[in-house]
């Protein structure tokens, strides 16, 4: 059929293009190397060379950390947009987010090791998805205006009590630390932090997977899905808990990126249609796009300094939400 | 088969119908009438096991429909509520193989084969084959009303339950929704449907099931139903019922005294 046949087209085109951003992701820093020299390091792992070491100790690792980060706030953005039917949400405004970097600032500050942060985020990111899921719920269900709004109160809420830790702590080294990593940044961690945030991630993937059916059918409405034999309450559940791991994945390497999870659902229903058998896999090319092609500049706009790639999305970020939740709205 | 045995239906602590008994048959198109508000669409949702009763039972086929998970009371009762918006870009056979949803196991996100071949006979139940990659949004009411009663065709459920599936739509459009449901009906489906025009009901059913003053007023056929005390209690206003040249039943408001005259 001529529309799959165009959704298809667009899933490859996007791969096609994350993995020209990954060669760049690779190419690209201090050391500026040729995509030759980048393939022969990539098939050849242990030639002992400079060039091997940069590409297997340092870029390689990033690369595939953006492509996390970016693949699981989408997917997650995807997940949320399509349960609530709201294309002004996703888990940055869910306060899932702020949630999980509040207690990873915590746990930096008690130096607790870094292979539980993901653990800590999880927990802190359905806490805090689930407490403002509370707050939200109005009569039967859950209000998508009252869930942005307690979503943006208690992101908040989790800010200012993450402000005072950093300035409670402000003379040590920690402090430090949480404002570097709360800016959002893919720099410094490597294969062993990677490995952790991908059990998070996986685990976040498979339930995705599994709640694809549901969130298909809640295209036609909730009244519609339940009739058609959609469990909506175990839907809700799946998809928390999905989004939770997967946002705990991402802010456990990359501290807080937002706009990926909101922006990013938008450009692939555009590309490849509202239908989440589609949108779903097509999320994470698209995500990891964004989050790679940032991590790029934010390594090269300026010299002897890296930009916050979290800081560099929000500029990028705001007009965007700007013009989805206004323009679009007044359009429609 | 549904046998519903003195129901109470509400929400928290108000009750809308209580008294209920209702039995829905294989072959049968029954019309479920009554004013603004007197609990038509509740009765409805109770059949469908979409809302537990305050008090009696709802069994579908011997089972109460209460004991039954979300995908076997789809694959015994197929409900087509009242209009909902539905995200725009999807395609009307898209949205009919959503049916096919609770025959799936859980792990599969297309149906087989067999799915495509029951969604294509759905399709063609409602003669919207010609519309199959249509977007929903660019169809009319009444083509939309079809691709919901084709998405509950495919459901394969033995009882439909609609819920005003005529309104927004102009006499030709409600009758030829009413014949597909006859159609359904002679091929052995139990079929319940709320409708909000009583001469509609009238003219369209065989069986006429009056709600009013919070209960089942009256259940039979049409001339059984349509009778000027009844309609007159149930809607709070004087009706009178007429016989046209083909038989056919018409409740008529009596005419109101005005000003002046």
């Amino acid at each position: 059929m001529a529309v799959n046949a165009r959704r298809t087209a667009n899933l490859l085109a996007l791969c096609v293009v994350l993995a020209v951003c990954a060669v760049v992701g690779i190419a690209v820093g201090s050391v500026a190397l040729a995509p030759g020299d980048v393939w022969g390091a990539l098939v050849h792992p242990h030639a002992g060379d400079v060039v091997t070491t940069i590409v297997w100790a340092l870029r390689f690792p990033r690369v595939l950390i953006a492509v996390l980060v970016g693949g699981a706030l989408a997917v997650s953005g995807t997940m949320l947009q399509g349960m609530l039917r709201n294309g002004l949400v996703d888990p940055y405004l869910t306060g899932g987010s702020a949630g999980a970097a509040f207690t990873i600032a915590i746990a930096i500050v008690l130096g607790a090791p870094e292979p539980l942060f993901a653990g800590f985020a999880f927990a802190a990111a359905l806490g805090t998805t689930l407490g403002v899921a509370a707050l939200a719920r109005s009569g039967r269900g859950v209000s998508p205006e009252r869930l942005i709004l307690a979503g943006i109160a208690v992101s908040s809420l989790f800010a200012g009590l993450t402000t005072l830790v950093i300035i409670a702590w402000a003379s040590s080294t920690a402090s430090l630390q949480i404002i570097s990593w709360l800016g959002g940044s893919l720099a410094g961690h490597g294969w062993h932090e990677l490995g952790w945030a991908a059990v998070y991630a996986a685990l976040g993937l498979a339930l995705a997977v599994v709640a694809v059916p549901a969130l298909n059918a809640l295209r036609l409405g909730d009244v519609r899905a339940r009739a058609l034999g959609v469990d909506l309450d175990r839907t809700r559940w799946l998809v928390l808990i999905a989004s939770s791991l997967l946002v705990a994945a991402a802010v456990s390497v990359s501290g807080i990126v937002g706009y990926v999870g909101l922006i990013v659902p938008h450009v692939v229903r555009r590309l490849c249609g509202s239908d989440t058998r589609w949108a779903l896999p097509a999320s994470i090319p698209a995500g990891a796009i964004v989050v790679l092609v940032a991590d790029v500049i934010a390594r090269t706009a300026a010299q002897h300094q890296e930009l916050p790639i979290g800081v560099l999305l929000s500029v990028v970020g705001v007009p965007a939400f700007l013009y989805l939740g206004f323009v679009r709205r007044r359009t429609a | 088969m549904i046998e519903a045995r003195g129901l109470q239906l509400g929400y928290r602590d108000r009750v809308v119908l209580r008294d209920v008994a209702l039995t829905l048959r294989p072959g049968e198109l029954v019309a479920i009438v009554g004013p603004n508000g007197s609990g038509k669409s509740t009765l409805l949702r109770a059949l469908a096991g979409a809302l537990a009763p305050q008090a009696g039972s709802v069994a579908v086929d011997g089972r109460p429909v209460g004991s039954l998970g979300p995908a076997a009371r789809a694959r015994s009762v197929a409900l087509v509520a009242a209009e909902e918006h539905a995200d725009d870009d999807v395609a009307v056979r898209e949205a009919v193989a959503l049916g096919r949803l609770a025959h799936r196991p859980w792990w599969r996100w297309s149906g087989d084969e067999r799915d495509e071949a029951i969604v294509e006979q759905a399709l063609a139940r409602v003669d919207l084959v010609a519309f199959a990659e249509r977007a929903i949004a660019t169809l009319s009411s009444g083509e939309r009303q079809r691709v919901w009663i084709a998405t509950a065709l495919a459901q394969g459920a033995p009882t439909l339950l609609l819920d005003e599936p005529t309104s927004h739509l102009d006499l030709a459009g409600a009758y030829a929704t009413l014949d597909v449901l006859h159609g359904l009906a002679a091929d052995g489906a139990a079929i319940a449907v709320v409708l909000h025009d009583l001469n509609l009901a009238g003219a369209a059913v065989d069986r006429v099931v009056l709600i009013g003053e919070g209960t089942v007023l009256a259940d039979g056929p049409v001339a059984d139903v349509f009778r000027d005390e009844l309609l007159s209690r149930a809607y709070g206003a004087e009706i009178t019922v007429l016989r046209t040249g083909d038989g056919t039943l018409v409740a008529a408001p009596a005419r109101r005294a005005r000003a002046g005259t």
